[in-house]
């Protein structure tokens, strides 16, 4: 296959975080706004992954058939995958947190719409 | 045992247990839960402080290795000098943090945790070599902080909050990409091996990556315009957590910028430009702001901007040696500053900068206040004074000019909106109290000024190990504050103890200076005493008056003694400090008060900018270097000369002196006219005296000359007119301020003599005047014209004072030979200035009126029985005139005694360098007879003046119209009208019009802010982008 697939991914993360970064200026409604986030967040742990994966490697998996040496080139990179695994963790902990915000906002106000938050300024 | 017991993996072993440890202990064991917190918390800042100790003393960096491997193959943390003093401080303050936010932590388990956390997550953001990482522990900060944030619970609040987590989350997602796509190209998330590889990441990718990296870094700085959001939460937030973001998880980001600077190494300048736009727009906006913690918000970000700056243009200067003391003491003076200011905003609890003046009734509150202000505006003796010193240094002798200027710039903008908040609430204006109990509430903010004044200690060792004698005149303020505290003696001999410390200190600051310093400094002390005298006339306790006239009154004749363009700064700083706070006691003097302090700051800024160009030129700072400088170093004597100009007060820059010398305590005026004015002369006499002498070919003469002779011309004038009579003794100060302006524009051994002879002249004559001024405000309690008169009779040694003051003023006979003005004058036409010369009568005329119509006014006019029971001004009033009209009588009759020290002081240098045909000073002021002048001064004011009763006698309305109730009233008022129509400058009103245009700027820019976070994030994206394609 000419095309590899990390490509593929790569486009779709890019394209993932800039629907999210779009949607995130474009839209008024708090939540919207969060969904957003994730959006821009998934995107980037697709391009994570995809910067890791190598053209038909295997999984990285040292074991009797493939020592450290040969893993280096017929594995795909582990250390993204691991990084994707903490991001993800981060992500939703913020994710959870924007939320509790919202809650928190909409029983203040009765609203969700940004437009309401703007007494402090200039 | 030890270095297990204190090894900095500890912190996170504390961080994170105590983290895990606070809910347990919520549901088992409650009245447990503030052991642990503290124990946790104290255990980082004790391990941190002795980490750092240790590789302070020598030891290498303590490498701290995970999971078994070495880097680049596993995590590692770094815990070298640097991050040690960045661990260490932070934890420090952190602790204080939790002191005075226990009331609100207390109330929740929950924020006890996030506080712990995020403070071990700081800890993590400074020691981790790993890029990754880095994000980890930004994030655990990052959470940490959105919890803290909502401790607050009003809608304000949250949404700020919110508006915070938006902007945050933008920029760590770009630092997530910007780390998978690092490590795409480079195969290492090591920040060591990014930084050492053999050719730094270059393509488009990397490029990318990187400034992605860079935008999230300056994003989290709160870069201007791209930190609404910053500001929105500093404002809303409670004072402990704003402290807490401010200081502490910018300490954070910052700390990961130095960290990956290598990285960055293409684009200082333009990190130094985001750093020092944020530094000037956030101190404009500033000014607009009445809530106190948002303009404590603005304050935050200029002084993050200014670190950015710092950093970035030592390290592309390569001046990395003066990193420690620059970066280093910025950082300590805004952590601590800041968050002591954050924190009394939470004591005092009154959101408005105007509903501050409650403070004013505690003593502990308003001092820690004070401090903090001098401290975050970047004043002596704090840290932040010197790392600026330095920083100055550094950009000049890289050619830095406009960084500089902006630097300075907006430290003056800071300054002003400090000040005036400041200067606001030293008085109380309303009855209200505060509710401020403990010691254990205002212990952080004194922790915080204590930790200052250490660190101000050890940065002034860092940038002049041999100049800390600099400090006796605080020391001694200190030692007499403290007798004020422990014993609280009376007014008055409180009074005596500073004048007994003026006394016996102030000769021992001047050791090793002789010439032109020596005499300044002996008139100093001398002076100081004498006019000081004047205060034991006041009898109430004015509390902790007179330590700071202590300080203020050595720090001048410490001022002589400086040898270093930092000692002499320190000094300066000293003085214009110690007086700001003596104007602003009597509490009258209001907004005046700031107006002298900006017009000393600018002036300061001046002088530093000055010293800046001549290390640039020179490599040094040394005040001895003067005089072999060549023509590079005009700029920094224009510079200086400038700097002394506009504390002198000269025309244009005077406005300032009428209201503070009019409405200052009345002893007080005394000094400052006669005594502390001089500081700003001594220094134009230095700084003249040693151009002179360089070969810098520079000739202000002619400028300078205009200058000293206009301001002498149009203040004499400007004091004709005035009411008040200090008011009008404050323009007569102005007014001989400039002949002594114009007497060192000569430039020759005979202007400077005659500078130093009008220099003893004037503080003799004004301390006498003030002094006698203050005696009959005491006595008839009246200070005008239209109702003062007849007190010749009831106030006989005043008046006798005065008219022999007057008349040596005038320099009339039998006090002629006192008359140093008319050798001005004739010397300016022996150089056929004879414009110069024709304006020295038109002023001589003046003056004579102004003289006549004070003593007039004031003593001989007739009126009646008014003040029948008045009664001769109290001795301690009495006496210091007596002593200055005997130094008035002794100068003039032997003339000999000034004269031969003042040769003996400028000869030396001369005697090759000017055209001086071998005679001594004697012979010369012999050949230069005052007296012909001197006739024709007087011949010409006499003329003058009958063609003024002329012009009036014809032109005048009838008297009843002009609302005179005396001839000379209604002779002035007459002339007031006339000159009025044709020209009087309102250079008051052109500075009050640069005040508004600036506060009109400032109220347009930050419309920029609206407030809706979703703008707030279009900005961030902006900045990244527009920092892309400048990039």
């Amino acid at each position: 296959m000419d095309f590899p697939v990390s490509h593929l991914a790569l486009a779709v993360g890019f394209g993932l975080v800039l629907i999210g970064l779009w949607g995130l200026l474009s839209h008024r409604n708090i939540l919207r706004i969060i969904i957003s986030f994730s959006l821009v967040d998934t995107g980037i742990h697709i391009v994570l992954v995809a910067t890791g994966y190598v053209t038909g490697a295997t999984a990285p998996i040292l074991d009797d058939t493939m020592g450290p040496g040969e893993a280096a080139l017929n594995a795909v990179d582990p250390i993204p995958s691991a990084l994707v695994v903490t991001a993800i963790v981060i992500g939703f902990s913020v994710t959870a947190i924007m939320l509790a915000y919202a809650i928190r906002l909409y029983k203040a106000k009765g609203t969700l719409s940004i437009d309401a938050f703007t007494e402090s300024k200039w | 045992m030890v270095s297990v017991l204190f090894h900095p993996l500890n912190i996170y072993i504390l961080g994170l247990g105590g983290g895990f440890l606070i809910p347990l202990l919520y549901r088992l064991a409650k009245s447990r839960l503030p052991l642990v917190f503290f124990f946790a918390l104290a255990g980082i800042a004790v391990v941190s402080g002795v980490s750092f100790i240790e590789v302070l003393s020598g030891a290498p960096a303590i490498e701290v290795l995970t999971a078994g491997t070495a880097p680049p193959v596993s995590i590692s943390l770094r815990l070298g000098v640097v991050e040690g003093f960045f661990a260490f401080s932070v934890n420090v303050v952190s602790l204080l943090g939790a002191i005075h936010l226990w009331p609100r932590l207390r109330e929740h388990y929950g924020a006890m945790l996030l506080y712990l956390i995020g403070v071990m997550g700081i800890n993590g953001m400074v020691m981790t070599r790993d890029l990754f990482n880095l994000f980890v522990f930004l994030e655990i900060v990052s959470i940490a902080t959105y919890g803290l944030l909502g401790l607050a619970g009003t809608a304000r609040s949250l949404a700020a909050a919110f508006k915070y987590i938006v902007a945050t989350v933008i920029a760590s997602t770009f630092f997530l990409l910007a780390t998978a796509l690092l490590y795409f190209t480079t195969g290492t998330l090591n920040i060591d091996a990014l930084a050492s590889l053999p050719e730094p990441p270059a393509g488009p990718i990397a490029t990318t990556a990187l400034i992605l990296l860079l935008a999230a870094l300056l994003v989290e700085l709160k870069p201007f315009p791209a930190n609404g959001w910053g500001i929105d939460v500093y404002e809303t937030a409670p004072g402990g957590i704003a402290a807490f973001v401010s200081v502490g998880v910018s300490a954070g980001v910052f700390f990961a910028l130095y960290k990956l600077l290598p990285l960055f190494a293409p684009w200082l300048d333009l990190i130094a430009f985001s750093g020092g736009l944020t530094f000037v727009a956030s101190n404009l906006l500033g000014l607009r702001q009445v809530r106190v913690q948002r303009m404590l918000g603005y304050s935050s970000v200029g002084q993050m901007g200014l670190l950015t700056l710092a950093l970035a243009l030592l390290e592309k200067n390569g001046a990395v040696p003066a990193i420690p003391l620059v970066v280093g003491g910025l950082f300590l003076n805004h952590l601590l500053a800041k968050a002591g200011l954050f924190w009394l905003a939470d004591l005092v609890g009154r959101q408005s900068t105007a509903g501050w003046s409650p403070v004013a009734r505690r003593r502990v509150l308003v001092a820690s206040f004070a401090a903090l202000v001098v401290a975050i505006s970047g004043l002596p003796p704090f840290p932040g004074f010197f790392a600026k010193w330095e920083l100055v240094m550094q950009l000049s002798a890289a050619g830095y000019g406009w960084t500089i200027a902006a630097v300075l710039v907006g430290s003056l903008l800071e300054a002003a909106y400090m000040f005036r908040w400041l200067g606001r609430s030293l008085h109380a204006r309303t009855d209200e109290t505060l509710t401020v109990t403990g010691p254990l509430q205002v212990a952080p903010v004194a922790g915080a000024i204590l930790l200052l004044l250490a660190g101000g200690g050890l940065a002034a060792f860092l940038a002049a190990p041999f100049s800390l004698w600099i400090f006796a005149p605080l020391a001694a303020g200190a030692a007499l504050a403290l007798v004020e505290r422990l014993l609280h003696p009376s007014g008055r001999v409180k009074a005596a103890l500073a004048l007994l410390s003026v006394a016996v200190i102030g000769p021992w600051l001047l050791p090793g200076v002789y010439g032109i310093a020596w005499l300044f400094g002996a008139l100093f002390i001398g002076g100081g005493l004498v006019v000081g005298l004047g205060a034991l006339y006041r009898a109430e306790p004015r509390p902790y008056y007179y330590p700071l006239l202590a300080v203020t009154l050595l720090s001048m004749p410490a001022l002589t003694g400086a040898m270093t363009g930092l000692e002499f700064l320190v000094c300066w700083e000293f003085v214009t400090l110690g007086s700001y706070f003596l104007i602003a006691h009597g509490g009258r003097t209001g907004s005046q008060t700031l107006r002298y302090l900006l017009f000393s700051l600018a002036a300061a800024f001046l002088l530093l900018a000055g010293f800046g160009q001549i290390y640039g030129v020179s490599g040094t700072v040394d005040l001895g270097v003067l005089r072999m400088l060549d023509a590079d170093a005009n700029l920094a004597f224009v510079l200086l000369a400038a700097g002394c100009l506009v504390k002198a007060g000269v025309l244009g820059v005077h406005v300032w002196v009428p209201g503070t010398y009019a409405l200052a305590d009345d002893d007080l005026t005394a000094l400052l006219s006669a005594v502390i004015s001089k500081v700003a002369i001594f220094g134009l006499l230095s700084i003249t005296y040693l151009a002179i002498r360089s070969q810098s070919g520079l000739d202000l003469a002619h400028l300078l000359a205009w200058i000293g002779f206009a301001t002498t011309l149009i203040c004499a004038g400007l004091a004709l007119f005035q009411d008040n009579v200090k008011r009008m003794l404050a323009y007569s100060s102005v007014s001989q301020i400039g002949y002594i302006v114009a007497a060192i524009a000569l430039m020759s051994h005979i202007g400077w003599v005659t500078a130093l002879y009008l220099v003893a002249s004037h503080l003799l004559v004004k301390g006498v005047l003030f002094l006698a001024v203050a005696g009959v405000i005491l006595r008839t309690g009246a200070g005008n014209f239209s109702s003062l008169g007849g007190l010749a009779g009831r106030m006989p040694w005043t008046f006798a004072a005065s008219v022999i003051a007057l008349i040596a003023m005038a320099g009339l006979p039998p006090l002629a030979g006192f008359g140093s003005k008319w050798l001005l004058i004739g010397t300016m036409m022996d150089r056929e200035w004879y414009a110069l010369a024709a304006v020295g009568f038109l002023a001589t005329f003046a003056g004579f009126l102004y003289m006549a119509r004070f003593a007039y006014g004031l003593f001989l006019r007739d009126r009646g029985a008014a003040y029948a029971q008045v009664a001769e001004a109290p001795a301690a009033l009495v006496v210091p005139q007596a002593l200055l009209v005997a130094g008035i009588l002794v100068l003039s009759f032997y003339p000999k005694l000034l004269m031969e020290p003042l040769s003996l002081a400028i000869d030396p240098y001369f005697a090759a360098s000017l055209i001086w045909e071998g005679r001594s000073l004697e012979q010369i002021y012999d050949a230069l007879n005052p007296l012909p002048v001197m006739s024709m001064a007087v011949v010409i004011s006499l003329a003058l003046f009958g063609l003024a009763v002329l012009v009036y006698r014809r032109c005048a309305p009838a008297r009843d119209e002009t609302g005179g109730t005396s001839p000379i009233s209604g002779f002035l008022m007459f002339f007031k009208g006339v000159l009025g129509r044709v020209n009087v400058p309102g250079f008051s009103a052109l500075w009050d019009g640069l005040a508004g245009l600036t506060l009109w700027l400032a109220g347009n820019v930050r419309l920029l802010y609206s407030g809706n976070g979703q703008t707030y994030a279009l900005y961030v994206l902006v900045y990244t982008i527009a920092l892309y394609f400048a990039a």
